[in-house]
């Protein structure tokens, strides 16, 4: 039987609001590449952040070759031979490869008070050597090298410092690797992950399901923070694995579809052929008053770059932007406001509010030019405007003068819709707008995007999850590697399940 | 999972623009074919401005001799901006060493004569301006541009409460005998910078400190996670550099026989030009001794030929200034800089 090298045994995380690890049992054997599966949000971040040291879970053990361990950090978890490959690499784009691997351990090439650079060279050839890069001169500078070579740099590293502090078999965690692999350096990636096996124990974390399954031994799915499946090598095939990710069939009230509107009127924003290049193409959208339409895709497939053009914040490569009939270039975030779009970004402490500042100047931010009276700006007008839209969105606030930082997600997220809606924005792109907000708030925001849509806003919207996009959506689009590979149409009660989209997007 | 990570991006494109940069980056910090050729487009701008007057052996004994105190104090200025800070000390520290130096050699105000002992008691007491200078930025957190503007000011201060004001003549003969010296009619002043840019090269090329130098400079948070001690390393830089300014209050005073509370003035801004042209770049991590010495040079021939070519010292400073902003334009990737403060 199989011996297991590091164990989790009901691992329990929060967050403010969110309970992101339940009870998650998680063991990793020997010589065996695990599958860690999962959507986005499912947990596995967190999951992992445990497992290298970064977060201390809140409840539950965490087992080192049977022995139990609090990691105080990653640099911990890197002594004791467990470390995350991240897929950029995590190197210092400045240095050198092999000062990169030995950085800050070289204390064994120390020739007296210098480094012994022929014996570090070696050293770093050798190590090379074994993740397959023996061709690679180790004086090269890490900055310009592809992303392939970064994270095969990260492997020796980990190799090499497991065999410094004497780890035997040592955990690897690959975070999605392959989605800034071509296809040859996933193929040699996978040879490589083959070898190493032998001595070192692999968890592997992709959204290509495919991959998954012919690489791993055993596949842990994982689900609104709970592991739902732990299937063996065999047992597995990507349909099935599909159907653990998504779950449970779609609640018909959750996302508050008897209040679905869909839409009607005229075409509020039509898109022609959009493209960015090396983002993606060809995008062409008719978005109708009062509609919702979803993007759906992995991170990557190009609808943040989508959402980005549609903001003014990034400049098309070519195609074109109509609203209302009229074609609009935008050649800054200023002209989309302009043009009645506004984007309410996945980043609301860092874009989408001033956090320093208090709850009616955020509101009135964009419409100060609407709050003078001859040349000063009015408290009275700028207050009156403020308390209209707090009470309006309902903004749970001590008083207008209330900086925002202090306010839950929840209501910072409101005050940004404030922002728009006193902006008297048309269109609405909502990029991730329930993301970090806890159950309750999230019910007031979907019902809020409701009222939206039904006072004759258009909406295009990013979610967490599947269910979320098909839920609140009226039709949804897929994209995939920077092109729409399906648009589902999701009216009341003819809505699909997320498991006939799944297969779409991965 | 990726969200958490970053940007991924357009593949091919991406490795594209990366290879290029990193050609470029190399080429900044290991080849100096960008600085040889500023050097020589200088060269024979001044040699036609001067019609051939700048290039006569002994105007370029003179280039060489204007340009070893500035190349001393680049060179302690750049490896402080090399770990990604800055120091904005260097006129206070240099007074107050100029002070203490000029007590300690003999004079006529205090009983001492140290002779040559005097340097390293002032290497000590820069390189405790120094420490001070990194403990602030590092312990107290406090940005490295203010920590050090702050506390240049207070030796400043320090050098002038110390010596009352006054100057402070030095009686002891062989320090002015030395900095007006030639070795095979190379000045003595650039040969110490020299000797020091080769040591500073080493420590930056050969040992542990200088591995951690660059990979603070490039990336302080990465660093951190790979176990480096970035604090200590930064103290310690800081602290070299302090020791490096009383090397050059010491040649400054010597030149002159005379010691005064106002030696450091006005002698940071040609540094720091130096710092930029030579091509270390201003957000850390790029950039070497070479490039200090190569900046001063460039420097050096550009004020030298325009004080030839009879320019109003006044266009000299204007022209200066313009420099100091396109060599910065040209080293630091601006576009990675998502809001410039």
């Amino acid at each position: 039987m199989s011996e297991a090298i590091l164990e989790l045994r009901g691992i329990s995380k929060s967050f403010p609001g969110v309970a992101a690890l339940k009870s998650v049992d998680l063991r990793v054997d020997r010589n065996e590449i695990l599958g860690l599966v999962g959507e986005n949000g499912a947990g596995k971040s967190t999951l992992m952040k445990v497992v290298i040291g970064f977060y201390r879970a809140d409840e539950g053990k965490y087992l080192l070759r049977g022995e139990e361990v609090a990691l105080g950090g990653p640099d911990d978890a890197i002594r004791a031979g467990v470390g995350m490959v991240f897929q950029e690499g995590c190197m210092v784009p400045n240095l050198s490869v092999m000062d990169n691997l030995f950085l800050a351990n070289e204390r064994g090439f120390a020739r007296g008070p210098l480094i012994d650079r022929k014996r570090m060279a070696e050293a770093a050839r050798a190590q090379l050597e074994e993740v397959g890069l023996g061709s690679l001169d180790p004086r090269t500078s890490v900055g310009g090298l592809p992303a392939s070579r970064k994270q095969m740099i990260e492997i020796a590293r980990l190799l090499w410092l497991s065999k410094l502090y004497g780890s035997e078999n040592p955990v690897l965690i690959l975070d999605e690797p392959t989605t800034v692999l071509q296809e040859s350096e996933t193929e040699m990636l996978f040879r490589i992950l083959g070898e190493l096996k032998k001595r070192a124990s692999i968890i592997f974390i992709s959204h290509r399901l495919e991959e998954v399954v012919s690489l791993s031994d055993r596949i842990v799915v994982l689900k609104d923070g709970v592991v739902v499946s732990d299937l063996e090598r065999g047992k597995a095939d990507v349909p099935s694995i599909e159907r653990l990710m998504v779950g449970h069939e779609l609640a018909a009230e959750h996302y508050r579809e008897t209040m679905q509107a869909g839409p009607r009127g005229v075409v509020a924003l039509s898109v022609r052929d959009l493209s960015l290049s090396g983002k993606f193409e060809g995008f062409s959208l008719d978005l109708r008053e009062g509609e919702i339409v979803g993007l759906v895709g992995l991170l990557g497939s190009g609808k943040e770059d989508v959402c980005r053009c549609l903001g003014g914040s990034e400049a098309p490569s070519s195609g074109s932007i109509s609203i209302r009939g009229r074609v609009s270039r935008f050649s800054s975030p200023k002209d989309a406001i302009a043009a009645g779009i506004g984007v309410i970004p996945i980043d609301r402490r860092n874009e989408g509010l001033a956090t320093s500042l208090d709850v009616a100047s955020n509101i009135n931010l964009l419409v100060l030019s609407r709050m003078r009276r001859g040349p000063f700006l009015s408290p009275a007008l700028e207050r009156k405007s403020a308390l209209k839209w707090i009470s309006e969105c309902m903004i749970k606030t001590p008083s207008p003068q209330t900086a925002c930082a202090t306010l839950s997600g929840g209501n910072q997220q409101k005050v940004v819709i404030a922002k728009w809606l006193a902006a008297e924005a048309g269109i609405l792109v909502l990029d991730h707008p329930t993301r970090g907000i806890d159950v309750g708030a999230k019910d007031e925001i979907y019902r809020r995007i409701r009222e939206l849509s039904a006072a004759g806003l258009s909406i295009i919207v990013m979610c967490d999850t599947l269910e979320e996009d098909i839920g609140l959506s009226d039709r949804i689009l897929v994209m995939k590697d920077g092109r729409t590979v399906r648009e589902i149409p999701c009216p009341r009660g003819g809505k699909p399940t997320p498991l006939d989209v799944i297969g779409y997007v991965v | 999972m990726s969200d958490t990570i970053g940007s991924r991006g357009g593949m091919g494109a991406g490795i594209g623009t990366a290879l290029a940069r990193a050609r470029v980056s190399s080429f900044i910090s290991r080849g100096m074919n960008g600085q040889l050729v500023a050097l020589a487009i200088v060269l024979a701008i001044c040699a036609i401005g001067t019609g051939g007057m700048s290039l006569s052996p002994k105007n370029l004994q003179t280039i060489l001799s204007l340009a070893g105190i500035p190349l001393v104090i680049c060179l302690g200025i750049h490896q402080v901006v090399l770990v990604g800070a800055m120091d904005l000390s260097t006129e206070g520290v240099i007074s107050l060493c100029a002070v203490v130096a000029g007590f300690l050699i003999k004079n006529p105000l205090t009983k001492y004569d140290l002779g040559f002992w005097a340097v390293p008691l002032a290497a000590a007491i820069g390189g405790l301006a120094g420490l001070v200078n990194g403990l602030v930025n590092t312990k107290i957190r406090m940005p490295s541009f203010i920590a050090t503007l702050g506390l240049g000011w207070v030796a400043q201060g320090l050098a002038v409460v110390a010596s009352r004001g006054n100057s402070i003549k030095m009686l002891d003969p062989s320090f002015q005998l030395f900095t007006n010296g030639n070795l095979l009619e190379v000045p003595n002043t650039i040969i110490v910078a020299l000797v020091l840019g080769a040591i500073l090269f080493a420590i930056q090329r050969r040992t542990r400190l200088g591995t951690y130098m660059y990979a603070i400079g490039g990336d302080e948070a990465l660093a951190r996670q790979a176990g480096i001690k970035v604090d200590r390393v930064k103290i310690a830089v800081f602290a070299i550099t302090g020791c490096v300014y009383a090397l050059a209050a010491i040649l400054l005073i010597s030149r002159l026989a005379s010691s005064n509370p106002r030696a450091g003035k006005d002698l940071m801004f040609p540094a720091m030009t130096a710092v930029a042209v030579g091509g270390v770049s201003l957000s850390g991590g790029i950039g070497g001794a070479l490039n200090a010495v190569f900046g001063t040079l460039i420097v050096t021939v550009l004020n030298n030929g325009m004080v030839l070519m009879k320019i109003s010292p006044y266009v000299q400073n204007a022209v200066n200034g313009i420099v100091l902003i396109v060599a910065v334009a040209l080293t630091i990737d601006r576009k990675k800089i998502g809001i410039i403060k």
